[in-house]
């Protein structure tokens, strides 16, 4: 196990590494420039380029990527343009605020599909299996800002019986916290409910299937035993490594959800930042999505990994 | 061209159908015309003569810093045309014409409470040297007072400055500010003048990078506003009629800020207004105290919050589902789910798009080729289609019709299909031609670049539209590096401004740095130059009539409508304004 977490450390550190690059590339081949993005299209042409020069920008690339790199390695996330202030509390704050949206839309949604899917699994061909399925592919087929506004229209305008903000006033407790993320979160239940639920359901009929399963009901296994050490055990470790990659999914790709409920996330920040060529701002907070998804993707593989041996085995082999 | 220099003789008599201007009031006016300047009694001539309207006459009095009362009655004897802006300061303006613009009443207001105000997210850091966007200009009016306040009617009021004249050679080279007495920054040091110096100074100074050098770079450099005793005089680099604008709300980094400011604004927001700064969080809101020291009219209002909102889809859903009183700044279009349900509050501006065609490059060398292009637009219907009615047409120059300059006998440009098509046929183009459209992502400018590209069909051109956000389509925003600056035709967005200077000089002039048709014609800019130096109306009519002409011939852009904005309250909510650059004023509003 410690050689198999020791081989992923290091090849997310060179992913990391290609990202670094592939981030700085993509993002510096944009046109347009900060100066300009900051000051608007009316300011003076030599104002701008002195802005410019202030930011660094005019610096070369190579420059401008070694000093970023430099930087992140100590800790340090450099200055946004835009704002001019670190880098390092921007991405923080947000990261901190998506990770209550994401900690609420996770405790709703993974109960919620596991149970559906395993569900649709047992019942599969009836009545139950095509409701679910159906209703989770009518979920992920509609685009977040659809079901938002639809779920803000019914329940924030219409009923009033949630806020359709999700940032609660300073100082808020938890439950106020929660309340206030509740259309948020169910807007993602909307959305990940079909494809985890789709995924429990697929590993719960291959378990059904099997013949451990088989083996375990002629033994004269209770049900209940035989669906929740064969079935569920085996089952849902597919459903497992889906599931962790939503993590990164549900921290920092919620943009869409974020502008729509006015919530201050890693999303939004990163989508506003563009627009004004924030480069320090938009590298570093991509940089740290991408350690977000490795992290979430290793935790997955570590617990798939503890769930099934031949997993871990198999990488030592 | 100078001022006309002419000797006068009897004043003009200011209703000679008689009406509700009775003799009395006739001799109340030759006794004040005795005393008024020759450039203040032109601007008076014009407007009993019939060629300004009050609204007009209004604010080209409000310019020259005439008096308030004799404004009010003079106006009083004109037409009925009505004036709704409204200004914080609250102080009796030069042109006596101040209403609310949301439909105050005169009920006293219940003092106290929290307003919420949903409004678009500053882009960047609030530094009064730098700000260029909405957003930002939007926080820093609550925190600062100017010079002048620019109303939405184009009218300037008086601000840090109680009043104001050209003086010197009267030429409009030199302008005379006297400085408000008592008026406290937020930390309770007085206000001086030498602090009024010291922001001009900044802001003309290149090497602090300031975004009003747009306004200033030819007009005001450093080291040429002086204190003297309560005034402050500014020697311009060159006769400008308009002056009193430049350092007006419409020059949104011109909030006056202490001598010593070090462009540490969000930590240390230290302005004169009616808010004091409470807290203030990059893209997520801003919160304001009632400044009890303000000088002018109190805010009605405790406390206000902004909460900055990325979307307007996301500005609208916040007023229904009561997370705001107001949604400032709505587009027409987006505004629509509000109707029936919530007050709109219009907000009249000069903003507009300039659809370019490079002059220099094929297919639009030939001027009958723009023309054509111009001819087959619809404005009416362009602007049914996109404003539901809510603009004014624009005749592909930049004189709006709400200008007191715009000569308005110059015939409007209508959709004129079979003169469109002889005018291409003339040009050798009657097979039509294949050309890309580059278009700014903003506001409704995708579907105004859809709707060229199917009015131009029927003539055989092939428009392929590119839309690009504001970043791509920009560039480097110099020529050789900016599709805007570059492409053979294009489409960009302009803010309001009070005064057309701007919208006449870096677009179109041949040295012009955001001249995207690359249009130069020496006389057009000599044309320009005399406008910039004209004080009285009379005078600037005659070259701006000029100039009209001159541009629906030549036709480098093509300037379709100056659109309207809307902002959205609760109906209880009332008596907040709105300037024309779209800085809100919630210093008289209230609740229920």
């Amino acid at each position: 196990m410690g050689r198999f977490l020791l081989r992923r450390l290091l090849s997310a550190a060179a992913t990391l590494l290609v990202l670094s690059v592939v981030v700085f590339a993509f993002l510096n081949v944009l046109p347009g420039n900060p100066g300009r993005a900051i000051m608007g299209n009316l300011a003076d042409e030599a104002a701008v380029q002195a802005l410019n020069d202030e930011l660094g920008y005019s610096d070369p690339l190579p420059t401008r990527y070694f000093r970023w790199v430099g930087g992140v390695l100590q800790g340090d996330f450099g200055q946004s343009y835009a704002f001019q202030r670190d880098n390092g509390p921007l991405i923080w704050d947000a990261l901190f605020e998506s990770s209550k949206l994401a900690l609420m839309a996770f405790s709703l949604v993974v109960p919620l599909s596991l149970a559906g899917g395993v569900l649709a699994g047992l019942r599969k061909g009836r009545l139950a299996d095509r409701t679910i399925s159906t209703v989770g592919l009518s979920g992920i087929a509609i685009p977040e800002f659809v079901s938002g506004l639809f779920l803000v229209f019914l329940f924030a305008i219409t009923w009033e019986w949630f806020p359709g903000q999700a940032r609660a006033e300073e100082g808020a407790n938890v439950l106020e916290q929660a309340y206030h993320l509740v259309l948020p979160s169910l807007t993602l239940v909307i959305v990940l409910f079909g494809y985890i639920a789709r995924m429990a359901r697929a590993g719960t009929i291959d378990a059904i299937e099997s013949d451990y399963t088989r083996t375990a009901t002629l033994k004269g296994l209770p049900r209940s035993t035989v669906l929740r050490r064969h079935v569920l055990r085996n089952g849902l470790v597919p459903t497992v490594a889906v599931v962790s990659t939503q993590v990164g999914y549900l921290i920092a790709g919620l943009a869409v959800v974020e502008t729509t409920f006015v919530y201050p996330g890693l999303g939004s920040l990163i989508i506003q930042a563009i627009p004004k060529r924030d480069f320090p701002l938009l590298q570093s907070a991509i940089l740290v999505v991408g350690i977000l998804y490795m992290v979430s993707t290793l935790l997955g593989d570590l617990v798939t990994a503890a769930l099934n041996p031949r997993v871990r085995l198999g990488s030592e082999g | 061209m100078r001022i006309r220099s002419r000797v006068r003789t009897a004043p003009v008599d200011p209703n000679p159908s008689g009406g509700h201007c009775a003799m009395d009031r006739y001799r109340r006016l030759d006794l004040a015309r005795r005393s008024m300047s020759e450039i203040e009694n032109d601007t008076v001539d014009e407007y009993l003569r019939g060629n300004l309207s009050r609204r007009q006459f209004v604010a080209r009095a409000s310019v020259l810093g005439m008096s308030g009362g004799l404004v009010a009655f003079l106006a009083a004897c004109g037409d009925d045309d009505s004036t709704t802006t409204t200004t914080k300061a609250g102080a009796t303006t030069a042109a006596g014409a101040t209403t609310t613009a949301a439909g105050a009443t005169t009920a006293a207001p219940k003092p106290g409470g929290t307003v919420k105000i949903g409004c678009t997210a500053p882009s960047a850091s609030i530094d009064p040297v730098k700000v260029g966007d909405l957003g930002g200009l939007i926080v820093l009016y609550q925190v600062g007072d100017y010079l002048t306040f620019s109303g939405s009617d184009l009218v300037l009021r008086p601000g840090i400055a109680e009043k104001w004249e050209p003086t010197g050679a009267k030429d409009g080279k030199e302008w005379t500010f006297t400085i408000r007495q008592g008026v406290k920054f937020h930390d309770g040091t007085a206000l001086t003048p030498d602090d009024v110096v010291a922001t001009f100074d900044r802001l003309a100074d290149p090497a602090n990078k300031s975004n009003a050098l747009s306004v200033f770079k030819g007009v005001l450099t450093k080291g040429n506003v002086k204190a003297n005793g309560q005034n402050v005089v500014f020697t311009l680099d060159a006769p400008n009629g308009n002056f009193p604008y430049l350092v007006s709300t419409d020059n949104y980094n011109a909030i006056i800020v202490k001598k010593d400011y070090a462009s540490d604004f969000e930590t240390k927001p230290i302005g004169t207004g009616p808010w004091k700064l409470e807290k203030y969080t990059p893209k997520q809101g801003a919160s304001f105290v009632r400044n009890p020291d303000y000088w002018g009219t109190k805010p009605t209002f405790d406390r206000a919050e902004f909460t900055f909102y990325a979307d307007e889809a996301a500005l609208v859903l916040g007023l229904q589902s009561g997370a705001v009183d107001i949604a400032h700044a709505v587009s027409i279009a987006g505004g629509k789910p509000l109707a029936g349900g919530y007050s709109p509050n219009l907000i009249p501006s000069t903003a507009h798009r300039q659809l370019h065609m490079r002059v220099d490059q094929d297919p639009f060398k030939d001027k009958r080729t723009r023309q054509a292009v111009a001819l087959t637009l619809n404005r009416p219907e362009i602007i049914k289609g996109l404003f539901d009615g809510k603009a004014d047409l624009g005749n592909d120059s930049p004189f709006a019709p709400a200008y007191p300059s715009t000569d308005k006998s110059v015939a409007q440009r209508a959709q004129d299909l079979a003169k469109a098509k002889s005018l291409l046929a003339a040009a050798g183009q009657d097979k039509g031609f294949d050309i890309q459209l580059n278009a700014i992502k903003a506001q409704e400018v995708p579907d105004y670049a859809t709707l060229v590209q199917n009015a131009v069909k029927p003539l055989g051109i092939n428009v392929k539209t590119v839309v690009q956000d504001a970043g791509e389509f920009y560039g480097d925003a110099v020529f050789g590096k900016s599709p805007w600056l570059d492409a053979t035709m294009g489409i960009v967005d302009y803010g309001h401004r009070g005064v057309p200077n701007v919208f006449l000089g870096a677009p179109l002039l041949s040295d012009g740095t955001w001249n995207s048709a690359h249009f130069k014609n020496s006389t057009y800019d000599g044309l320009v130059k005399d406008y910039f130096s004209a004080l009285d109306v009379a005078s600037q009519k005659t070259v701006s009539k000029k100039i009209q002409e001159l541009l629906l011939d030549e036709t480098p852009i093509v300037f379709a409508y100056f659109f309207n904005y809307t902002s959205w309250s609760k109906k209880d909510v009332t008596g907040y304004g709105i300037t024309g650059m779209g800085q809100l004023d919630l210093t008289k509003a209230k609740k229920g």
